[in-house]
């Protein structure tokens, strides 16, 4: 939990200046990611919040929402392992499940967050 | 939510169902000589009877409210008659000295436990698949 609220702390510190320059220099490059979003959303009725945002949404908060999902999925995954340990009514593969699930959407984040670093270094490199 | 890993719903529903199969033959394995029960009859063998169910409850989740799932609809006595052995001491012998024990035959439990613990496997076999395609999808963004 540590790593996520720090990680969450670098996205609300970071497009202060830097992404949001990124944004304005290039749009291309950002817009990418949140495409990707909204079609990975796009079957979901309950993230539809997120595929019916009109074009203007700014990119850091598509970014929290994603961050959010990924924190539920992770207290998902704790509250199952600490009622299986409590001896509650949870299986054994309930609270695997719900961990690999968590797993996987941290990936996901830490691509993202990988993908928009890159682009962002690229962009400092550019010759003016 | 996002939905990463495909067919999650489907996968959790039919391993909670083999896990109620297995605990049902564990108690009719555990039972098979309980000549006396609550009510005072011999234990009878019970098997679970599954169902696909469409989980309108968690509609929100992807593609489940289209989707039907398995889940243990009931679990039902079987009726078959136990056989009936000559034991005159035996407490629950009645007045002819016959005792009837439960209708539940060990090596039926057995191939259903097989059968219980290769379709767990199986389910077990698609959630690992799904998290590799995720895995797989996720390391084409990698350099």
């Amino acid at each position: 939990m540590n790593a996520l609220t720090s990680i969450r702390q670098l996205w609300s510190s970071m497009p202060a200046s830097p992404l949001r320059a990124a944004d304005k220099l290039a749009p291309a490059s950002t817009s990418i990611p949140t495409a990707e979003l909204r079609e990975l959303n796009a079957s979901n009725p309950a993230a539809s919040a997120i595929g019916t945002q009109p074009a203007d949404a700014s990119f850091s908060s598509v970014l929290g929402q994603m961050v959010q999902d990924v924190n539920a999925k992770q207290n998902i995954a704790t509250q199952s392992l600490q009622d299986l340990q409590s001896g509650q009514n949870v299986s054994l593969h309930q609270t695997m499940i719900a961990m690999e699930e968590a797993n996987v959407s941290f990936q996901l984040m830490v691509e993202v967050r990988n993908h928009l670093l890159d682009s962002y270094q690229e962009i400092m490199r550019m010759q003016v | 939510m996002i939905n990463l890993i495909p067919s999650l719903p489907r996968t959790t529903a039919a391993l909670d169902a083999e896990r109620t199969r297995l605990e049902v033959i564990a108690q009719n394995i555990a039972n098979s000589n309980t000549t006396r029960g609550i009510d005072g009859r011999p234990y009878q063998r019970q098997q679970v009877v599954f169902e696909t169910a469409l989980q309108q409850a968690q509609a929100k989740d992807c593609n489940s409210a289209t989707s039907p799932q398995p889940q243990v609809s009931r679990i039902q006595k079987d009726s078959r008659p136990g056989p009936t052995i000559y034991q005159p001491g035996h407490p629950d012998a009645d007045a002819n000295g016959m005792v009837q024990l439960p209708n539940v035959n060990i090596y039926e439990e057995m191939a259903d436990m097989i059968v219980a613990s290769r379709t767990y496997d199986a389910n077990v076999a698609v959630f690992k698949n799904g998290r590799a395609m995720a895995m797989q999808a996720l390391s084409i963004g990698k350099h």
